[in-house]
């Protein structure tokens, strides 16, 4: 319980928003750019690194409560879950020092991508019937024709594209870090 | 600064409702999305609950449109996934080697209308409730006041924050930054455009901290806030009954008593 009141201090509460608004103003921009990437936990991320997992989970939990309310996407409230583990992993590892070099990172958003991928394929199958709604509903097609069910398929196009997804979020977060000024850096780390 | 939402004012008893009242009604919605057995019921639930309770409150047109819009790409990918892959033995037609069956393509149809009332629920207490309104109500049942803040605040700045972004893809163009070109080369444009939005408000967090906490924003006491709720004891017993219809359609379901 201690640690969860330090990591929320009045600085963590007003970093939190500005996360989410990070989270949403990428992921548009990505999907401007046509990249096959979500890129919509940058900010969930920053947060877990930055702060630690107690902070990284509340971000992430909110984040999709925030998509929700904004009218942008009501069905992020099912990912939610999912949301806030990712920002407590990164939570985790940032502890754990594995921000440091560039093949940590990378190992970081690798586990990363692979639990955000077997706690999202039980959700898509459930609750939405095996499909997103999105483009990468091509991706599972292709897995249910080669035989597999709508939780293997969705399994397999989370294994597919979400490993991927993370360790770009997660180089993307730690080329960030490299550019916070020295006085911020300070701050982080006696928090 | 008004927190952006898809709220439509409009004054009807809908609006005027406590936001928990609404919020009742939306989780007993997305129950029965998930608790009731055929798409007979789910759209039976939908047009004879849902769409007078949103015709009540004006809010028909955008109700409908917004679900429309939601469900339609996942009633396609349902349809021609659940219609081809899914286990069935009345053909319909073939293309190529896979069939699309009978029983795949009403499996498909029945998930999405689960789907229709699930969103259709939540666009309900979306489109007629206030959000600094609902965080208030919750925040009086024990809602930690920073989680209402959070969720308050980045409904606020998010607009601001897209804008930002498309100033620094501008600019960022306007110094001969190429955006059409492959693949990789676009992956590695993300940095020269994520660094300066983070960055830049980063540096803003420290100052906002700051002017929150000379306004005796972390100060234990109880804060009085400037909007009021009504609430009612017809109210309550409303969302009493309503929770209860919810345990009953739970209860139905996991005894199997409506056939699968």
């Amino acid at each position: 319980m201690n640690s969860l009141k330090k990591e929320f201090s009045t600085f963590t509460l007003v970093l939190i928003p500005v996360a989410i608004a990070i989270n949403i103003a990428v992921g548009q921009l990505v999907l401007n750019l046509k990249l096959p990437l979500y890129l919509d936990s940058i900010g969930t991320v920053l947060v877990g690194v930055l702060i630690g997992p107690w902070a990284g989970a509340a971000t992430g939990f909110l984040a999709n409560v925030v998509w929700t309310f904004s009218g942008l996407f009501p069905q992020a409230m099912a990912w939610a879950g999912v949301a806030a583990i990712i920002g407590a992993l990164a939570g985790v590892f940032g502890r754990a020092g594995l921000m440091k070099s560039v093949g940590m990172v990378v190992v970081a958003g690798l586990i990363t991508g692979v639990v955000a991928a077997v706690l999202s394929a039980p959700i898509a199958a459930y609750v939405f019937g095996g499909v997103t709604g999105s483009g990468t509903d091509a991706v599972v097609a292709v897995f249910r024709a080669a035989g597999l069910d709508a939780l293997g398929a969705n399994l397999a196009q989370g294994g597919v594209s979400e490993p991927f997804d993370k360790i770009a979020t997660f180089l993307i977060v730690w080329a960030v870090m490299l550019g916070l000024p020295e006085r911020l850096k300070a701050r982080f780390a006696a928090e | 600064m008004q927190a952006q939402s898809i709220y439509i004012d409009h004054p009807s008893a809908l609006h005027q409702l406590n936001p928990l009242t609404k919020l009742t009604f939306t989780l007993v919605f997305l129950v029965a999305a998930f608790a009731l057995p055929n798409a007979v019921a789910l759209i039976a639930t939908f047009v004879l609950i849902l769409v007078p309770l949103a015709a009540s409150g004006g809010l028909l047109l955008p109700l409908l449109r917004s679900a429309f819009w939601l469900v339609l790409p996942f009633a396609i990918s349902l349809a021609l996934i659940q219609g081809f892959f899914s286990p069935g033995q009345t053909a319909l037609f073939s293309l190529g080697p896979f069939t699309m069956t009978l029983e795949g393509l009403g499996s498909g149809l029945t998930f999405a209308a689960r789907l229709l009332l699930a969103l259709g629920g939540t666009l309900l207490l979306m489109l007629s409730t206030r959000p600094d309104k609902l965080m208030l109500a919750l925040r009086q049942r024990g809602l930690p006041e920073s989680l209402s803040y959070i969720v308050l605040t980045a409904l606020q700045i998010f607009p601001r924050f897209q804008e930002r972004a498309r100033t620094i893809l501008d600019a960022q163009k306007s110094r001969g930054l190429e955006t059409e070109v492959g693949l990789l080369r676009r992956l590695a444009l993300l940095v020269p455009l994520i660094a300066p939005l983070v960055l830049g408000s980063i540096v803003e967090v420290e100052e906002r901290a700051m002017a929150l906490e000379a306004r005796a924003f972390s100060y234990k006491t109880i804060k009085t806030s400037w909007i009021s709720l009504e609430d009612s004891r017809a109210q309550s017993i409303l969302r009493a009954a309503i929770l209860f219809f919810g345990v009953v359609l739970v209860y139905l379901r996991l005894t199997g008593f409506w056939p699968q």
